[in-house]
């Protein structure tokens, strides 16, 4: 690699530059330390999948149109495969995998398994985390947040009706908001 | 009755449950089980039940094709055609298998010098593909493959392709090779005129022009439906691995015992020397039913390679070429009667399945109301696009628009109520039922004269019905093994695309046994099993059920015969009854389930069973598929909310009438319904596959510029199931897929009309659209 | 994506100093194969990945900005003017009170982008930099004249969500939702090079229409790194609105969009009015006529269409996008009633 700094002339090495090729990086994911090594390029969700064995994290567009690969970076929501593994730094990355505690199921699960908010299941894993960082952040959403909060998601099934369901079951009787 | 066995007769629940059943007798094998009672008899069937494989999904340990890995699997990319039509002179491979990483290649279009230059004939047709230790390498070779093209004129607009001056996509020679849509499966060659293969009709009455002219009014008008594409969130992925003469394949397909027929048929092997499993599949709804090129590259690659070679369709290659729903120009013509019954259709369509054949959209005008003089005139048109393939509800979903518009054009013609008209030309008492628990759901009597109300806001209410036959797969059989342990298991290659069949077996198996749902064991989706059903054409429910709970059944039977012999008493004073088995006259004399299976002789048992043919038989049968002498209807209600000075649609609400036979797991009926009438709004108001007029090429191969329905356009939906009891099979259900998605857009497009009193006969139904039928600030050309 | 090296910027002069182009001057080829010479800055990659996955952009290294503190956070000075950090999120900026309460077509405007999981990501510095939706644009099949090439390809192509205002040579919509409010607000961008010097410009001239520019969308400069957004303090009497019309209900670009912005003395007359399209034209459009058709009048359901109308004239249509027309009609109708105070405004 031929960049030299133009402001300082250093050598790249002494600049931080790294890549293309592997490079080391460390990453909290599900509340462990994991080490791997991974181009520049590889995106999170490519990561996950990977070298981090996480394979429950789904990729069905790629570009970030459709919200199936939604981890949590520090608890909020964000598209896997528009993130770069090496730009995460020590933030804390929550997958699906780690949404359930010592094998008992997040509510969220609970809810969409009693509420069959399931079907052909590929764009399910990122629904839940949407859905379950929505509860963290209002324990009683009204429908009109729950379907706020899953506007990223594209469910080509269609289980929508039941996601909504399942999550106004979580809210109790009069959760906040009003509408459909 | 099957063969020339003494039948016994039978009684079975008859007719519409709501309405108080009948009876009907029936004749069929003794080896069938007895008549299964209507569901609020029963203690598992028709209640809502966990799907079977929810945890597994929301926790993301299902394991889908694309989560698949083998070791040293290698990873395929597909080099694809960048014209809409050319010749290949030659294809060098030479520099791409030799670099870095890439273990084989093939040539998908059968370039050789000794043949015929091949021909591509859509931007995006395969033509190479490599197999290469990582997705990123086999890209990087594609780089390489030198490619000698020569660019020929093309069409991609039917219109234009119809016309005789249009560049040709297939002459007489070549048209045999074009593939197949649907129905037919093979083209008539002798009608193929330019790009314009009809036209063909099943139904043909010479006399439909002079009722026209005779009737007491005719209405009608010209549709035209847009291309779809199936958008399945896991894209369309195999991993095959050639172990010496064993051929073991992963697949996200909606058929794994069809592909295993394609594949042993391909290589030239025996069945029994291919295995096809599926885990969980991320959607299919019609695009994955074969075997594809695609299926058969991975499966040559491995091949070559000696390795398994994964192949996975990036999102953009399955915008563009993983199948699609054919566009359609309808002309409709009825003609009525003053009291509105019909005196004949006439339907002349057009259909464009790109470089495919098989577009039809005739099957409901012909097939849902009563009418003498029918004439469904159909052509496909060919261009130079990606092929079509089925996609839920083929033919009819394009055909409901059409047809249920014109028959409200012409109630109001008549100075009728869209259901009173329907009421006197539609003989199905099903539908009767439907239309008026529906109206009255959705509170019809509110629904004004179209496009009253002040101010710029709109609201309508619409109607529309559904029709798709009742299909079964007679090629289908189910094991349940019961071991020693007491466990049970039911098996079937069937594969549960997302409709929850794994539930459905598992309630079916645990009626029969006296057991709960989560006591027995499903397995599904390996050949390896009893070939089970497709995953398609809503038949899957229809084919399985029955034999899975004569299976049970016969089980139950043997294991009643094996505590008999243990207990030395007659198997026929044994009673099986909530996971016990008791000596009837007997209290004392009861074992539990588990001590039960203790007395087997050997570690396990197991029954497995055929679909055998309907009782009073079928309608009519086709290689492994039937008709059943039922249908399949449902009717459907939308409200919907106008703005229009914007052209802005909002479906506020849709009552879904449907029927199903007997549903099993309502709960998971009524997603799949849900599922279906969201994916006909988004195709009324959304989804439209875009093309370059130019190049040809896809401009919005991506869920950003492909329009998909999401949360905020989920209006609420009502889903009102009817037991429909027809004593035709040991389970008598039905699917329920298609019939819920077929009527939706029409329904939605009816109740656009009622609220703006203009008719929009064109999909997709966007502001664009809306404002151009209201007579927009500034006339635009599309 | 082709691959790139990675370096972690501490400040915003590093930055600049390492970065060697814009992402437009970089995109810029002659023979449409993507440059992969140059050093390119990355805050949030939203819009920078998509254009790599694409094929359209191929930097051999990025520059990630997206730690860098003193670019984030919004903050009030003393005499009430907003600064907007480059880095701010557009969830942030949606969710700050600050901007709730005194820019409310912005915070509006930033709510409604994109999904969850961009507005979590998504920079406004990046929101106002990202290159235009165009299809063909996109595509890296099309060498268009916005990339260096000869054609545009979309004035005889599909044009259905292309521009109606301001298209010679080329028919991009500005893609930024944000942007079109914070023009009607006054807003203005701040930059700084590799030597720390700083330039302020307001937004509205930072923009620049294709027939200054047909290869950007900005006067943004080789080794220049956006710093922050500047919103003059908020003023009595002012009252806003934004309006869009999409196909979709969420997560979908505006067919067409309208911030109103308009000044109000105390008997209700309109002093000053900004009347900004959004999504119909190469850069926020601002409809001078419309602003001269309210001036000095109140803000009645005849003024308001006096202004719809002036806001649609002298359009440009295409083949396919003449009904944005309609649109533009009603939003601007609707917005300005709604800036007033009137509740006759339709669904947005």
């Amino acid at each position: 690699m031929d960049v030299a700094d133009q402001r300082t002339g250093e050598r790249p090495e002494a600049a931080g530059l790294v890549g293309p090729g592997p490079v080391p990086v460390a990453l909290r994911v599900n509340g462990e330390l994991r080490r791997i090594a991974v181009e520049p390029r590889t995106t999170l969700a490519e990561a996950l999948r990977g070298p981090l064995g996480l394979k429950g994290t789904k990729l069905a567009c790629d570009h970030g149109a459709c919200s199936a690969c939604s981890v949590w970076l520090d608890g909020r929501v964000v598209a896997s495969c528009s993130i770069l593994a090496i730009e995460i730094g020590d933030r804390e990355v929550t997958s699906i995998e780690g949404l359930a505690s010592y094998g008992a199921l997040h509510p969220v699960q609970e809810a969409f398994i009693a509420h069959d908010a399931v079907q052909c299941g590929f764009c399910t894993p990122g629904l839940v985390m949407s859905c379950a960082a929505l509860l963290a952040s209002n324990p009683r959403p009204g429908p009109d947040q729950v379907r706020a909060a899953i506007s990223g998601h594209v469910c080509r099934c269609g289980t929508y009706p039941h996601v909504i369901r399942a999550m106004r079951s979580l809210a109790g009787p009069g959760g906040a908001g009003h509408g459909r | 009755m099957d063969g020339d066995r003494r039948g016994r007769r039978e009684r079975f629940p008859y007719g519409l449950a709501h309405l108080g059943l009948g009876e009907v007798e029936r004749e069929i094998s003794p080896e069938e089980p007895p008549p299964l009672a209507a569901n609020e008899g029963l203690r598992l069937i028709g209640k809502d039940t966990r799907r079977w494989d929810a945890r597994a999904k929301v926790t993301g340990e299902a394991r889908y094709t694309v989560d698949v890995d083998m070791a040293g699997m290698l990873h395929a990319a597909v080099l694809r055609s960048p014209f809409a039509h050319a010749r290949i002179l030659s294809i060098d491979l030479s520099a791409a298998e030799n670099a870095p990483g890439v273990h084989a290649g093939i040539d998908l279009v059968g370039a050789a010098a000794d043949r015929p230059p091949a021909v591509v004939r859509y931007v995006g047709q395969p033509v190479v593909a490599l197999a290469a230790e990582s997705r990123v390498l086999a890209e990087e070779a594609l780089r390489l493959v030198e490619i000698d093209y020569q660019e020929l004129p093309f069409v991609i607009d039917p219109e234009p392709a119809g016309r005789p001056d249009a560049p040709v996509v297939y002459d007489l020679s070549e048209v045999a090779d074009a593939p197949s849509a649907g129905l037919p499966a093979t083209p008539r060659a002798e009608l193929l005129l330019g790009n314009v293969l009809g036209p063909g009709g099943e139904h043909e009455s010479s006399d439909v022009t002079a009722a026209l002219e005779q009737a007491d009014t005719v209405v009608g008008g010209t549709y035209r439906t847009q291309v779809q594409t199936h958008c399945c969130m896991e894209p369309h992925a195999i991993v095959a691995s050639w172990r010496k003469d064993c051929l073991d394949v992963w697949m996200s397909t909606q058929f794994i015992a069809g592909v295993r027929v394609e594949l042993a048929e391909y290589f030239g092997i025996p069945l029994s020397r291919v295995r096809v499993r599926a885990a969980a599949i991320g959607g299919g709804f019609g695009s994955k039913s074969r075997l594809g090129l695609y299926g058969r590259a991975a499966a040559g690659l491995s091949r070559l390679a000696r390795a398994p070679v994964r192949l996975v369709y990036r999102r953009d290659e399955e915008q563009i070429d993983s199948g699609n729903r054919s566009s359609s120009e309808q002309h409709l013509r009825i003609g009525a009667n003053r009291d509105g019954t019909l005196a004949a259709i006439s339907l002349v369509s057009y259909g464009n399945a790109g470089i495919a054949f098989g577009a039809g959209v005739g099957f409901i005008a012909t097939g849902l109301y009563r009418c003498d003089r029918v004439a469904a005139l159909h052509s496909d048109v060919f261009t130079h696009t990606a092929p079509s393939c089925a996609m839920r509800g083929p033919g009819n979903t394009q055909g409901a628009f059409a047809l249920e518009q014109c028959i409200d054009e012409l109630a109001e013609r008549l100075g009728m109520d869209p259901l009173d008209l329907r009421d006197r030309i539609d003989q199905s008492t099903v539908r009767r039922e439907e239309r008026r628990l529906g109206a009255e759901r959705i509170g019809w009597h509110r629904r004004s004269g179209p496009g009253r109300g002040a101010g710029p806001i709109k609201h309508g209410l619409g109607v529309a019905q559904s029709l798709w036959p009742a299909l079964v797969q007679t090629n289908a059989a189910c094991e349940v093994r019961l071991w020693r342990d007491g466990v049970v298991e039911v098996l079937s290659s069937v594969q549960d695309i997302g409709t929850g069949v794994g539930t459905t077996l598992a309630q079916v198996v645990a009626e029969e046994l006296g057991l709960e749902p989560d006591q027995v064991r499903v397995r599904i989706g390996d050949t390896e099993y009893p070939s089970g059903p497709p995953s398609y054409g809503s038949r899957t429910t229809a084919s399985i059920t029955p034999p899975a709970r004569t299976a049970a059944w016969r089980l139950q039977e043997s294991l009643l015969r094996a505590v008999a012999a243990a207990w030395q008493v007659d198997a026929a004073d044994l009673v099986l009854e909530q996971g016990r088995i008791r000596l009837r006259g007997d209290p004392d004399r009861r074992i539990s389930w588990r001590e039960a299976a203790a007395t087997l002789r050997t570690d396990r048992i197991s029954a497995v069973a055929d679909r055998t043919d309907d009782y009073g038989g079928f309608r009519s049968r086709a290689g492994d598929a039937a008709v059943a002498r039922g249908e399949l209807g449902g009717v459907q209600f939308a409200e919907v909310e106008v703005d229009t000075e914007t052209g802005f649609i909002r479906v506020q609400r849709v009552v879904a009438v449907q029927d199903c036979g007997r549903p099993i797991n309502p709960r998971q009926v009524e997603s799949q319904v849900q599922g279906g009438v969201l994916m006909g709004i988004s195709y009324a108001l959304l989804e439209e596959r875009i093309l370059d007029p130019r190049t040809g090429r896809v401009l919005n191969p991506n869920f950003v510029d492909y329009k998909l329905l999401g949360a905020g356009e989920v209006p609420e939906i009502d889903v009102i199931l009817l037991e429909n009891y027809q004593g035709l099979s040991a389970s008598d259900a039905y699917g329920v897929a298609e019939p819920s998605n077929i009527p939706t857009a029409a329904a939605v497009a009816n109740a656009v009309y009622n609220a703006i009193g203009v008719r929009i006969r064109s999909l997709p139904m966007t502001p664009a659209t809306v404002l151009r039928a209201l007579g927009s600030l500034s006339g635009e050309d599309r | 994506m082709e691959p790139f090296a990675w370096r972690q910027a501490v400040t915003p002069e590093d930055a600049a100093g390492y970065s060697t182009s814009t992402t437009a001057r970089a995109m810029l080829t002659v023979a449409g194969m993507p440059d992969r010479q140059h050093v390119l800055i990355k805050a949030g990659g939203v819009d920078l990945l998509d254009l790599m996955k694409q094929g359209v952009a191929a930097p051999r290294c990025l520059v990630d900005i997206s730690r860098i503190g003193e670019l984030e956070g919004v903050s009030q000075a003393a005499d009430g003017s907003v600064r907007i950090g480059a880095l701010t999120t557009l969830a942030e900026l949606a969710g700050s009170p600050l901007i709730r309460q005194n820019y409310p077509a912005l915070s509006q405007a930033a709510a409604g982008a994109a999904s969850p999981q961009i507005r979590n990501r998504a920079t406004l510095g990046g929101n106002l930099l990202q290159r235009p939706r165009c299809w063909y644009f996109r595509s890296a099949s099309y060498h268009c004249t916005r990339k260096g090439g000869a054609h545009c390809f979309a004035f005889e192509g599909d044009n259905r969500y292309h521009a109606v205002f301001g298209n010679h040579g080329c028919a991009i919509v500005h893609p930024s939702t944000p942007a079109t409010p914070l023009v009607a607000y006054g807003g203005s961008v701040e930059m700084t090079d590799a030597r720390g010097r700083r330039r302020q410009i307001a937004l509205e001239d930072f923009f620049l229409l294709p027939e200054a520019d047909l290869h950007r969308e900005n006067s943004l400069a080789a080794q220049e790194i956006l710093t922050a957004v500047h919103l003059p303090a908020h003023v009595g009497g002012r009252h806003a609105s934004y309006l869009q019309v999409a196909e979709k209900a969420a997560f979908d670009w505006p067919l067409a969009a309208v911030a109103a912005v308009l000044d109000l003395d105390r008997t209700g007359r309109c002093r000053r009015a900004n009347i900004i399209l959004g999504a119909v034209a190469p850069v926020p459009w601002r409809s001078a006529a419309a602003e001269t058709a309210l001036g000095g009048s109140e803000i009645t359901p005849e003024a308001a269409r006096a202004a719809a109308r002036a806001a649609v004239a002298g359009a440009a249509p295409l083949s396919r996008n003449g009904y944005k027309l309609s649109l533009v009609d009603a939003l601007v109708r609707r917005a300005v009633l709604a800036a007033a105070g009137s509740d006759s405004a339709g669904p947005g």
